[in-house]
């Protein structure tokens, strides 16, 4: 029901419903939602001007740490982005290892979201679940890059470590029991009538609003648009490697869980393929320390979607200008719309629908306390 | 691309570095007649982003186009860094509006016709007219301006 007059309600920046500190101002009419305004920048600190002042080999570094979840996928855009650059041809091999590691942070990663979306909807056993499960590719993550977070594979030219035919096979035997855990749990969430009532119809992306907003990566896909950066514009070795590109026509929140179950599935066979087609060789070439001015786009399918940066090089060993586009700013226009006409009660869930990278968004890096 | 030859009064430059990268400059007169144009042309539905530049004298802007989500169509154009003022794309491609926003914030471009060009990513009481991303500004003076001046 209507009450005629509408009221403002802040909702964070520090908030119990938000993992990171944001800010939307909803304007609500009784329970429901009639208009969002957004502020970010409370994690911001300044990377693009940060890029400026260092030096392409530190810059990896710093693009590595602008997101804590998909550190690789910002560093896999950031080597894709200045070896268009220079420009640079990377080793077969370096390349399946880049994307063995890209698909095996994306389980990770989705593993996270699925947790915290059935957690969002009252459902704990499950998030704990998933979350036992994700222990295990942090674990082997560790294992093949030295580090469970900030991997620091990547390097201009291609990566600093290679995959040992152990490692293949234990990332194989681990293989075949997270696929079969993902099953399980998907048959679980299409079962499960109290997560099905928290989240269907919750949070709906129209087709046509998903496209003229700029929605990208799973919250596009489970609006029923077929597009992926990893299909579309092939990078790595995507062009070579057979994968489907899930969609769903739910357009809800809980479409947006079964597209991302699905694609666990799908990226458990691009690493079986890929350890299974792993070219031998070498896997780095030296770059150059400084570029001739250019300027490169690069693009890759981070775990929330596309992700884009943008580099203008200029005859030195430092970038003119660097720029990143994190998916989750891709993606809030059109959060801003879904939860418009939503109960107050479906906030935190709608929010979440979109896996928020607050920082990745703000582009977060703290590097010098002041004193 | 033949589409593109139509267009040649108002193209400065393209550029194809490599597969599914496409680098246009533009005019800056009639930029949106033109951009419009394309749009519906081409069909260009996805804008990845917006990146802004200031590279001294003027600035730039590069609107990244997703055609078909997969041929990267980057559209620069130049802006005028005395009075650094552009039409908003907004109404052609709602999605821009915080691109639009965030290159406000940082670099101070006025996006005419934008339906809401307040603070997004800077902080409250940020003194107004400072823009981080102009070379103009050191990360030192920026430092010192976010320190509250001193």
């Amino acid at each position: 029901m209507s009450y005629g007059t509408t009221i403002k309600v802040p909702f964070g920046p520090q908030h119990p419903a938000l993992k990171e500190p944001e800010y939307f101002l909803f304007e609500v009419d009784g329970d429901i939602v009639v208009k969002v305004t957004p502020r970010i920048g409370y994690v911001h600190r300044g990377v693009e001007k940060a890029f400026e002042q260092e030096t392409y080999l530190h810059n990896l570094y710093l693009a590595e740490r602008i997101c804590g979840i998909c550190s690789h996928a910002h560093s896999t855009c950031y080597t894709q982005t200045i070896e268009g650059l220079i420009p640079l041809e990377i080793p077969p091999r370096a390349v399946y290892i880049r994307l063995i590691m890209a698909e095996l942070e994306r389980l990770h990663s989705h593993s996270l979201w699925v947790g915290i979306a059935a957690h969002e909807a009252g459902f704990d056993t499950l998030f704990m679940y998933l979350w036992r499960d994700r222990e295990m590719i942090m674990d082997l993550m560790e294992e093949i890059s030295g580090n469970r977070v900030t991997h620091a594979i990547n390097t201009i030219g291609g990566v600093r470590r290679d995959i040992t035919s152990e490692q293949a096979t234990k990332i194989k035997k681990f293989l075949e029991k997270f696929e079969s855990n993902v099953k399980e749990y998907t048959k679980v969430l299409e079962s499960e009538q109290t997560f099905i009532k928290r989240t269907k119809d919750v949070g709906v992306l129209k087709p046509r609003d998903a496209i003229v907003l700029c929605a990208v990566g799973p919250t596009l896909r489970a609006s029923g648009i077929k597009s992926d950066v990893r299909a579309d514009d092939p990078y790595l070795a995507y062009g070579e490697i057979p994968f489907n590109v899930i969609t769903h026509d739910g357009c809800d929140v809980y479409a947006r869980t079964i597209v991302r179950c699905e694609e666990m599935i799908e990226s458990a066979n691009i690493i079986r393929y890929a350890l299974d087609h792993l070219p031998e060789g070498k896997i780095k070439v030296p770059p150059p320390r400084t570029i001739a001015p250019n300027e490169s786009v690069g693009r890759v399918e981070a775990p929330r979607g596309e992700l884009i940066h943008y580099a203008r090089s200029n005859g030195t060993n430092k970038p003119e200008r660097y720029k990143v586009r994190a998916p989750t700013l891709g993606n809030l226009a059109s959060v801003c719309q879904t939860l418009i006409g939503a109960h107050v009660a479906d906030i935190p869930l709608i929010l979440a629908g979109i896996d928020p990278c607050f920082s990745c968004m703000d582009r977060v890096i703290i590097t010098k306390k002041s004193v | 691309m033949k589409k593109l030859e139509e267009y040649k009064e108002d193209i400065v430059d393209i550029k194809k570095p490599k597969e599914r990268r496409i680098f246009i400059r533009v005019k800056s007169e009639n930029f949106k007649k033109f951009l419009s144009s394309l749009i519906e042309d081409l069909d260009l539905r996805h804008l990845s982003t917006i990146t802004g530049l200031d590279t001294g004298q003027e600035m730039e802007l590069l609107y990244h186009f997703s055609y078909k989500y997969s041929v990267e169509i980057t559209i620069g154009v130049k802006v005028p860094k005395s009075s650094p003022k552009v039409p908003t794309i907004t109404d052609l491609i709602p999605g821009a509006i915080f691109y639009e926003q965030e290159i406000h914030d940082l670099l101070g471009i006025e996006f005419e016709g934008h339906p809401n060009l307040g603070p997004l990513i800077v902080p409250e009481g940020w003194p107004e007219g400072v823009y981080p991303l102009r070379k103009e500004y050191t990360v030192q003076e920026l430092n010192r301006i976010a320190r509250g001046g001193k």
